[in-house]
């Protein structure tokens, strides 16, 4: 065992926008700095930054089209970025060798898996290049999510293709999982199984998770860590528990609402201005659960509400 | 008593998951549904169970353990502690159900309802949950 998996407290992450890089932290698992990447004349990275820390389970959020994928693919360097550094586990990305490599675990979101090969052949084939690979794990899952072992990939349902692809990521039993909308194929009882083996990972190992998702139900459960992608950017990382207590939506005159969020030392997470000239806030800091103003209007939020407010 | 029917979860909620629990917990114990050396779920079988990050589950429990309700013991399940024997008396568990009417209460006013409507309409739901045809 190495100090790698032992889990760190995913509180300590700063939750202005945009992360502080301390130097005290232990070795993080993903460190992202500045990366840009622009097709055309969209700028889908925009100097993002972003850090996992060991242990952490970061839920990744943003509309369709906003660059998850892509800033997935440039984590992984499966897509080259024009500018800024990627480090994995403290190593730049172009120097990880294939011990650091066989640590890491992806699910894309369409799966590539030899369609011609069986699920069997396809495990016995990528086991090949992973120094450590639970068989038992693989098996077992194999057998509990119904994946018939001898039958063509390109056969298989869609939604058996997609568990097949999260058994091959977890297989190797990584430290570092990367997963680009893992359920999207699967009905809520096979939602619900996947959920369950990514706890156990985590209760198992203290594995690194990143997952992008639509369905906020599932990362509720099992994402400690909320990260929202808007305008090329991380806009903002916190614990979800924090992000549902510390924020409320505050509504009413735009004076008296401006007075509110500086008096209670509120960060602005969205401002909408209102039909009828007022103005409504998100508005996010330790002192939003007292908030009492007779001329505002104040409400707690949902995560879909802040998803709506801050990937506008 | 297993996990995952004596415990439920809501997502798509303003309360936060941990939260939840707590309440639970703090509802159970009231009413004397749980009592006194009762032992709860470990953090794993409850992690498991409902598919919810570990940590959310061992923050609600340090909370609970932090107000009294529950007691950890070294190497063994976490129990209902000793002082919560009995059931509180009704006049102190209506207090549990203050939070949820003054939220009603607030859903009340924005709707523009009159308070008779409200009451009966409480009634009538109160009246189906006893005649157990929710």
């Amino acid at each position: 065992m190495n100090d790698l998996i032992s889990p760190a407290d995913p509180r300590g992450l700063t939750l202005s926008p945009g992360i502080s890089a301390s130097t005290l932290q232990p070795e993080a698992s993903v460190q992202l700095r500045g990366l840009r990447l622009q097709y055309g004349r969209q700028q889908v990275l925009d100097g993002l930054d972003w850090q996992l820390l060991p242990g952490q389970v970061v839920g990744l959020l943003g509309r369709n089209g906003v660059g998850k994928t892509t800033l997935l693919e440039s984590l992984l360097g499966l897509r080259d970025v024009q500018a800024g550094e990627v480090q994995l586990f403290d190593q730049p990305l172009d120097q990880l060798d294939d011990a650091l490599r066989g640590r890491i675990g992806f699910v894309p979101q369409r799966a590539e898996l030899f369609e011609w090969l069986t699920p069997a052949q396809m495990l016995a084939y990528f086991r090949s290049f992973y120094p450590r690979w639970n068989v038992a794990k693989a098996e077992g899952l194999l057998s509990r999510w119904d994946i018939a072992r001898d039958t063509p990939i390109g056969k298989l349902s869609g939604g058996q293709q997609q568990r097949l692809s999260i058994v091959r990521a977890l297989a190797p039993e990584p430290d570092l999982l990367v997963l680009d909308e893992p359920v999207s194929s699967l009905d809520p009882v096979g939602r619900r199984d996947f959920l369950r083996e990514l706890v156990e990972q985590v209760l198992d190992r203290g594995t690194t998770v990143v997952f992008s998702t639509h369905i906020l139900s599932d990362l509720e459960r099992v994402a400690f860590n909320v990260a929202f992608m808007a305008r090329g950017r991380i806009v903002l990382q916190a614990p979800l528990d924090e992000l549902l207590e510390h924020s409320r939506r505050i509504s009413g005159p735009a004076s008296a609402v401006q007075a509110c969020v500086s008096a209670h030392r509120l960060q602005t997470l969205a401002s909408t201005p209102l039909n009828n000239g007022g103005l409504a806030v998100l508005g996010f800091g330790e002192q939003a659960r007292s908030l009492a103003a007779a001329a505002l209007r104040i409400e707690p939020l949902s995560l879909e509400d802040l998803f709506t407010g801050i990937t506008q | 008593m297993s996990a995952d029917t004596f415990f439920s979860i809501n997502t798509g909620s303003t309360e936060p998951i941990y939260r939840q629990l707590i309440e639970q917990v703090r509802r159970r114990v009231a009413s004397g549904q749980l009592s006194a050396g009762q032992e709860i779920p470990s953090v794993r079988e409850l992690a498991q169970a409902l598919a919810v990050h570990p940590m959310t589950i061992s923050k609600a429990y340090s909370m609970l353990e932090a107000e009294g309700l529950l007691e950890r013991r070294r190497g063994l399940a976490m129990r209902v502690a000793a002082r919560h024997e009995r059931a509180q008396p009704a006049a102190d568990r209506i207090e549990l159900l203050r939070p949820t009417l003054e939220h009603a209460a607030a859903e009340v006013q924005q709707l523009g309802l009159p308070s008779s409507k409200a009451l009966a309409l409480f009634k009538e739901i109160l009246a189906s949950h006893e005649s157990g045809e929710p």
